[in-house]
């Protein structure tokens, strides 16, 4: 079965873009969510695989979120979607329970990489 | 597998627009107002779009983005840094990344902004102290190959050539076939201590993941599970153990191993961007499986990433086994575990785990309904499809008129229906095709304090209403239309500071758009607290460019004066300045508002202010029109224009020169015959015949026609390559009959 | 290639069938377009679209003949809608070997075939649109 995924971004141009890499990796986007707020909400109701989290996010950061979701769910799989230049904020995602992160640009192989080896795909 | 990034270019153009022209608008409100969301949002705007110019491979944009992002960075952090010349220096950068966007829309190379950045960076470094970071931006080629693209900033790390990225490979790897990094080749039972990294230079970057791409032993996921180690808490199990990482996992069974000490090396992937986080959570991994009693290079050196050839050593306190370590760290992508040893064992506890879980509350509603993007000429397609569909209907009710009498009434039953649902239909898209009027009024601001500081006026300008939506069509006419009569308040209304205290006025000019709802239209009123307008000099203008005969500018009143300011060439202002001078001018405003069926009226009061008034429709599709007819043809003239109707007999009409004069309230009318006017042949007509008064540029007009046919709303169908390029027709429409009518623009007609 | 074969009195034309939406017969009676070109026959309304039809004959500068016209070649040019009004439609040929047509060269004009012994001038729907338009446009 494929992996169900919640996508998190303020840019509906990033969130098509982490769908069709999804996609095109078999995994299914359950939802997509365009700020921190949102992402809690939907990864309640979705209870997905994996979530992909962007960091700076209009009403609640990522690493709020991922907070959030951490605590609802220790086990949940919180992947960070990161730019160069943001390093100190990802490793605070970690802290706050992130499991892995991506870099942007994002190209599909490295984030399906990523993605795989976290849900121990590979 | 590289991805096609053409096909998010249409998304790129829109929403980066949409976030430059926030960034603007914020940063107009943040000199304003000062307020702390202002800048927050700011720089999520422009990180936004260097994310997303990032990947589109755009370099320029993504530099460009980059550096106000550093600048915005810095105000966030001191808002004292905040001046004129750098909010001039950020509005500049909104520019010219927009122009850059539309370049790309334009699939052309967005230009390098040299310049700009020379300033950006210095101000970055004068601020912050050090020079700006690089910017990262993926190798792509989106733009078509007439322009290429040179925007290849790869890490130096990586030697893909660029080749790779030309050749989209479309075929994904299948789900079930998954890349394997040579470094996680070692299966939990087997530790290979001492095995060697030979052949692992390639790390676990994508270009080696292809090539390991081997099927997975179909034993070791299970492994996995079963070996899972780490303390703490209860876990569904299955594959959301696999999946929920080393944070939260328990050893499971009895199988406890004993507390035992190892030597642990590691290497980051030297393809690896960020070496730095990548070894933090290395070692936030390690840390939930026991004590850490060493760690080389230092976590400081490893979360600044100074990491010698990427090798990070470990002396680990665990229980769980060489097994729970290499699991624990199986999917951390990028780093590859080069050899887990013994070390010397000592009996001690391991640690607690992460706190336990709280049941989380979600604090607020998020996003409400649902919405998706529809392009603009989508919108359209539906709109003129269903107006097509209108037209069908009609067409069918007219066809079942002539047939028996015990025929229709089931026809006319299914037409009904076919009818309401179609008129649904309609008012579905039409909603669909509403936006609020902040879409142009938004750019109101920014344009009104760059007006301001050129002309060295102060200007508060006041927005309400902003939230009434109009039909998508109009505000995209209107947007230039309102810019030109806000810069007509600023830099012909409003006097200079002095002027204005010398009048008794406030120092700061007040320019006020207010839009509004009445009924079926909306009124846009942009009022200024200048210096007003002069009747008598417009009129004098108008007649010494020969516009206007001089009896009949004696005849105007003051507000049909006013509307001179609209004919072409006529003004009032003494200076021309780059400002008034460049766009469009009245004239302009006033065709563009007539040409979406609004009207456009003029107050103004000396010493006291200048009133335009826009009363437009909300929707273009549907008009009213007088019908009539010319010889053998028929002509839509709109209602919104229409004064009056009146007969009289042609001929016994009194002449001025050539034309001739209908008799019409306490004034003269020129007469003007449509057959003429248009190139239609009609028979010469004796006797009384009927004329309609209409509304033209300067003041009422008559227009003989040889017979009034009535009233009929319709829909308006826009006219197409090459009817559009003819003065004088405003649109076309089919009526009830099957016969294509075409709408005429009376004053563009007279004027051509 | 296939081509869509018509006449304007006995002369010979032929367009891409591609560029070819329908061939219909012209309504009793067109819209006129007041002020447009002489070779602007009018308007006509084909199922709800407003379609412009220009005399073939009147754009090719072709004189005038004893035959009325009795059809009309409707080009596909996406949403604009612009029809030919010829004298006649034959039918559906293959056309090959299109070889340049003597004398002055036009837009509109692709080149000349033979058919069946007999010769075909063969159209240029991109040039059709183009001189269609420079009606429109007048020359300063």
């Amino acid at each position: 079965m494929a992996k169900r995924v919640l996508v998190v971004d303020d840019a509906i141009f990033m969130r098509n873009m982490i769908k069709d890499i999804f996609a095109s990796g078999g995994f299914e986007v359950v939802g997509e969510a365009a700020n921190g707020l949102e992402a809690v909400e939907k990864f309640k109701e979705f209870k997905p695989d994996l979530t992909t989290m962007d960091i700076v996010m209009p009403f609640k950061s990522g690493i709020e979120a991922t907070r959030e979701i951490i605590k609802q769910d220790s086990s949940a799989v919180v992947i960070m979607c990161s730019a160069l230049g943001q390093e100190s904020l990802v490793m605070e995602a970690i802290e706050a329970g992130a499991s892995d992160f991506i870099v942007k640009p994002f190209r599909a192989e490295d984030v399906l990489a990523v993605v795989k080896k976290v849900l121990g795909e590979v | 597998m590289t991805m096609d990034m053409s096909r998010y270019l249409g998304l790129f153009i829109s929403e980066a627009s949409e976030h430059l022209e926030a960034l603007s608008r914020d940063l107009v409100q943040l000199e304003r107002e000062g307020s702390s969301s202002a800048v927050d949002s700011m720089f999520r705007h422009a990180h936004s779009v260097k994310g997303m110019a990032s990947s589109m491979g755009f370099e320029p944009i993504a530099i460009l983005a980059h550096r106000v992002e550093d600048l915005v960075d810095a105000v966030r952090q001191d808002r004292s840094r905040l001046d004129r010349d750098l909010v001039d220096l950020l509005l500049s950068s909104a520019d010219a990344l927009l122009a850059q966007v539309r370049a790309v829309a334009d699939n052309k190379e967005p230009a390098e902004a040299t310049a700009l950045l020379q300033q950006l960076s210095a101000r970055v470094t004068t601020i912050t102290g050090h020079a700006p970071a690089t910017t990262r931006v993926a190798r792509v080629t989106v733009l078509k190959p007439a322009a290429t693209t040179d925007a290849a900033a790869e890490p130096p790390a990586n030697p893909e050539p660029a080749a790779a990225a030309k050749a989209p490979e479309a075929s994904a790897p299948a789900p079930d076939e998954t890349t394997r990094p040579p470094g996680a080749k070692s299966a939990p039972a087997d530790p290979r201590p001492g095995s060697s990294a030979g052949g692992l230079t390639s790390g676990a970057g994508a270009e080696a993941g292809a090539a390991a791409r081997e099927p997975r032993p179909a034993e070791s996921l299970a492994h996995d599970v079963a070996a899972r180690p780490a303390p703490g808490l209860e876990l569904s199990g299955g594959l959301q153990a696999a999946a929920g990482g080393a944070l939260a996992s328990k050893p499971e069974g009895e199988a406890r191993a004993p507390l035992q000490r190892w030597a642990v090396q590691l290497r980051i992937a030297p393809t690896c961007q960020v070496p730095g986080v990548r070894a933090f959570l290395v070692h936030k991994r390690l840390t939930t499986l026991g004590t850490l009693l060493d760690l080389r290079p230092a976590l400081e050196e490893l979360k600044a990433g100074r990491i010698p050839d990427g090798y990070i050593q470990v002396e680990l306190e665990t229980s769980v086994g060489d097994t729970g370590i290499h699991s624990a760290l199986r999917n951390v992508a990028e780093v590859e575990v080069v050899s887990v040893k013994a070390a010397v064992a000592a009996p001690a506890p391991a640690p607690p785990a992460a706190a336990a879980p709280d049941s989380a509350r979600a604090s607020a509603e998020a996003g409400g309904s649902r919405t998706v993007r529809v392009r603009t000429e989508l919108l359209d397609y539906f709109l003129d499809t269903v107006g097509e569909l209108m037209l069908a209907t009609a067409r069918l009710r007219e066809v079942g008129k002539v047939l028996p009498e015990n025929a229709r009434p089931e026809l006319e039953e299914g037409v009904y229906r076919l009818h309401t649902l179609v008129k649904d239909l309609h008012d579905k898209v039409m909603s669909a095709r509403m936006t609020p009027l902040s879409l142009i009024t938004d750019r109101l601001p920014r344009a009104a304090r760059d007006l301001a500081r050129r002309k060295e006026r102060e200007v508060d300008l006041v927005i309400t209403g902003a939230e009434i939506e109009l039909d998508r069509a109009i505000l995209d006419e209107l947007a230039d239309p309102l810019l030109h009569l806000l810069r007509n308040c600023i830099d012909h209304g409003l006097e200079a500071p002095e002027e204005r205290l010398a009048a008794k006025k406030g120092s700061r000019g007040r320019v006020l758009v207010a839009v509004r709802r009445a009924r079926d239209r909306v009124i846009v009123e942009i009022e200024d607290d200048g210096r007003g307008m002069d009747p008598a000099k417009l009129k004098a203008a108008a007649v010494t460019r020969g516009l206007l005969a001089p009896e009949a500018a004696a005849r105007l009143t003051d507000r049909e004066a006013f509307l001179l300011s609209c004919l072409p060439g006529v003004s009032t202002a003494k200076d021309v300045t780059d400002i008034s001078g460049r766009g469009v001018g009245m004239d302009a405003v006033k065709r563009v508002v007539e040409s979406v069926g609004g009207t456009l009226e003029i107050d103004s009061e000396r010493g006291r202010g200048t009133r335009f008034t826009l009363r437009l429709p909300l929707t273009v599709a549907v008009v009213h029109l007088l019908l009539v007819e010319v010889g053998d043809e028929v002509f839509g003239l709109p209602i919104a224009k229409v004064v009056g109707a009146t007969e009289a007999d042609g001929e016994t009409l009194s002449r001025s020169r050539e034309t001739a004069l209908l008799p019409h309230g306490n004034g003269l009318l020129p007469v003007h015959a449509l057959d003429a006017l248009l190139g239609v042949p009609a028979p010469v007509r004796r006797g009384l015949r009927p004329f309609v008064v209409m509304d033209g540029d300067s003041g009422k007009v008559a227009l003989a026609v040889d017979r009034l046919l009535g009233q009929e709303e319709v829909v308006l169908k826009p006219l197409s390559r090459p009817l559009d390029l003819l003065p004088g027709l405003s649109g076309v429409t089919i009526l009830g009959s099957g016969r294509p009518v075409f709408i005429l623009d009376v004053p563009r007609l007279l004027s051509a | 290639m296939r081509h869509v074969i018509f006449r304007v009195e006995k002369e010979r034309y032929g367009l891409p069938l591609s560029a070819v939406r329908e061939v219909v017969v012209p309504p009793a009676r067109f819209t006129l377009v007041p002020r447009a070109p002489p070779a602007i026959t009018g308007v006509m309304n084909l199922r709800g679209r407003v379609v412009t039809v220009v005399e073939l004959r009147q754009l090719l500068n072709l004189p005038e003949g004893p035959t009325p016209p009795a059809r009309v070649v409707l080009l596909d040019r996406g949403r604009r809608d612009l029809g030919l009004l010829v004298t006649d439609v034959d039918g559906i040929e293959a056309v090959e070997r299109i070889s340049t047509a003597p004398g002055r060269v036009t837009p509109a004009v692709r080149g000349v075939a033979r058919l069946g012994g007999l010769g075909v001038t063969v159209l240029e729907p991109e040039g059709l649109d183009a001189a269609v338009v420079a009606l429109f446009t007048p020359s300063k």
